[in-house]
């Protein structure tokens, strides 16, 4: 048997359908006088889901392309660089993050580094004053900005 | 029997909202015309921007269903220019659009396309007044058993018009509707799938799912746009945008009879766009394809999918707005949006609310005329669109994204989930899975339950409630036949070129 992208999405499918029902059946439910829990709904999804997915792992379709080589790397750091946006979000505030997340996104996506640069202090100044003078929207200064004051 | 029209143009024609109107078909048009950016997109970063602004709820609908009829509008720039379709319902729209460009025709396709764009409109708004009244008054009758049949009917026909991959639809919708099942049980108050997180009680919130499923898979998926090399990157001189009465007239049959087949494609509940473009398209080629000209630039192959995907824009709300059942992935978002306005959609809307159905129609009839006007003239301006380059695109969207999620509740959680969420809808695209039936699960799903359930009370557990009445029996029956239908007429599909990358509305 071909080990497929669908085959393996099928097999993990049935996996996240078994876990659904064991969690489903596991609910703890107290009296009600309805004849329908909150059990079965989720169980009748399980049984679908994993009756579509054996189709599937029976009758894989093509794979598909998938990057590899240098755009897979290109695309952890797109990751990478939306999880660092979202840890430093609050931390360092919505303007000084933005401006190095939007100058290394727009590095990423093919500009220059004065170009990347300009499109980071353009978005990120823009944006905020957009956001909080122009739409009354409340965006994070920052937690250093108070340590130092 | 059409006081609501009047109120709701009492409504629509409010300074604010007329200003909305129009806001909403300008940024439509814009994020129509930007590849990969759809309607959905459009609709999934503002729509918190609308929450926020304390819009009530007629104007954000007037405001988000003039963003996506303006896409609709939109998507035909980047396809006839640059051969790329900007959302799902303009991929059709290549096939035509694109050879009459490199003729050095742009200009009178951009006008045509125009004008096909505003017929279909024009035609489906009047079907949507004239229908959905009618239809909300059966619609009165209708249990918990009717909707819950009525859902699985729409989820069958999604499964068989949309994508080509039914059992891939199929998986797409029950993941949607399991998603839904997270959070507080409202029968019960049993926790399901929260994991002990608090912020999963009441649910994984709406424009988290929308943003990070559509947004965050977005801006993954550009990277791989970024190197194609099938997209013309130059715009071809536009020439003056202008169309004759010579040419609209040779259109008008294709123009006429793709409208009304885009009407009844968005009328199904679950199909969109891109499947009306589709078989409006091979039908006119069947019909008028005399000389072989189609696909080389034939006026007529432009104007069959441009009437139709706008007609199945309009004609996707009459589900919608009397059923409270989708007609599209777009108007799945619309749906929740309401939701988050504590409107449910259904037939008592236009009797309770007169003010959001009729607003929402009677702004589809100026957001229309307000979309020919712009269209025509500044089509030119719109194009110049085409050139922003990625690099400043995509870390606007993250932008977007960010602010829109952090608004809701000032915390990271939500920005964390919204990524997760972003890298499995990144994951099912490229699967090969349209995230359109996800999003209509994700939407219904609690409606869904809570009928079944309704309905099981109702007949203290005995199933057979779910078929007795007529209306219902005839849903399953239409549902299995849909089913069916395929396997017994493969010829009555018409082969749809669609590629991976590209999202259904």
């Amino acid at each position: 048997m071909k080990l497929a992208a669908d085959r393996l999405l099928g097999f993990m499918l049935i996996g996240l359908a078994a876990f659904v029902a064991v969690q489903a059946i596991n609910l703890e439910i107290p009296f009600s006088y309805e004849p329908v829990g909150p059990r079965a709904f989720p169980l009748g999804l399980a049984i679908l889901l994993a009756g579509l997915s054996l189709v599937l792992v029976l009758r894989p379709g093509e794979d598909g392309h998938w990057p590899t080589g240098p755009l897979a790397l290109k695309l952890v750091l797109v990751l990478a660089l939306l999880l660092t946006y979202a840890i430093l979000f609050i931390r360092l505030g919505f303007v000084p993050t933005s401006l190095l997340v939007v100058a290394a996104l727009a590095r990423l996506f093919g500009a220059s580094w004065a170009k990347a640069w300009i499109t980071g202090i353009a978005l990120a100044v823009g944006s905020y004053l957009l956001f909080t003078s122009g739409l009354g929207i409340g965006l994070p200064t920052g937690t250093w900005l108070g340590a130092i004051i | 029997m059409f006081d609501f029209l009047i109120e709701g143009f009492g409504v629509a024609l409010t300074p604010l909202n007329l200003g909305l109107a129009f806001l909403g078909a300008l940024l439509g048009t814009l994020f129509g015309a930007l590849p990969g950016i759809g309607p959905i997109n459009g609709i999934a970063i503002l729509m918190p921007l609308a929450y926020t602004l304390g819009l009530p709820a007629e104007s954000a609908l007037i405001l988000l269903a003039g963003i996506y009829t303006g896409a609709e509008y939109g998507g035909r720039m980047s396809s006839i220019l640059l051969n790329v379709p900007g959302d799902a319902g303009a991929v059709m729209t290549t096939l035509d659009g694109h050879p009459l460009a490199k003729k050095g025709l742009a200009g009178p396709a951009l006008g045509l396309s125009a004008v096909s764009s505003f017929v279909g409109a024009t035609i489906a708004i009047l079907g949507l007044t004239l229908f959905a009244p009618l239809l909300a008054e059966v619609a009165v009758m209708f249990g918990p058993a009717e909707f819950f049949a009525l859902m699985v009917f729409a989820f069958s026909s999604m499964s068989v018009m949309m994508g080509k991959d039914p059992i891939k639809t199929a998986i797409g919708a029950v993941l949607g509707v399991l998603i839904a099942t997270v959070g507080v049980d409202s029968g019960t108050g049993v926790m399901r799938f929260t994991f002990g997180l608090p912020e999963l009680y009441d649910g994984i919130d709406f424009v988290v799912m929308i943003i990070g499923l559509f947004a965050i898979s977005e801006i993954l998926l550009m990277l791989e746009h970024a190197n194609r090399d099938d997209v013309d990157s130059e715009l071809p001189p536009l020439g003056r945008v202008f169309v004759s009465i010579k040419e609209i007239l040779f259109c008008k049959g294709a123009m006429l009879r793709s409208s009304l087949i885009g009407f009844i494609i968005g009328v199904l509940p679950g199909t969109g766009a891109s499947v009306a473009g589709a078989v409006a398209y091979t039908t006119e080629k069947r019909l008028s394809d005399k000389e072989g000209t189609f696909g080389h630039g034939d006026m007529r192959g432009l104007a069959a999918p441009e009437a139709a995907n706008n007609a199945s824009a309009a004609g996707s709300f009459v589900p919608m707005l009397t059923l409270g059942i989708p007609g599209s992935g777009t108007t799945a978002v619309l749906l929740g949006a309401l939701m988050l306005y504590n409107i449910t959609p259904g037939p008592m809307m236009f009797t309770e609310r007169p003010e959001v159905a009729g607003g929402l129609i009677a702004s589809l009839y100026i957001g229309n005329l307000v979309l020919l006007a712009l269209n025509l003239p500044l089509a030119g301006v719109f194009a110049r669109v085409l050139t922003i380059p990625r690099w400043v695109l995509v870390p606007a969207i993250a932008i977007l994204a960010f602010v829109g999620v952090y608004q809701l509740h000032s915390d990271l959680t939500a920005i964390y989930l919204m990524l997760i969420i972003g890298v499995f809808g990144y994951l099912l695209r490229k699967l090969g899975f349209s995230l359109a039936p996800v999003i209509l699960g994700y939407v219904l799903g609690g409606l869904m339950e809570q009928n079944l359930r309704r309905a099981l009370s109702i007949s203290g557990g005995d199933v057979g409630i779910l078929w007795q009445s007529g209306i219902s029996l005839g849903l399953w029956i239409a549902a299995a036949a849909l089913l069916v239908l395929p396997w017994l007429l493969p010829k009555l599909l018409p082969n749809r070129r669609q590629e991976a990358p590209i999202e259904d509305d």
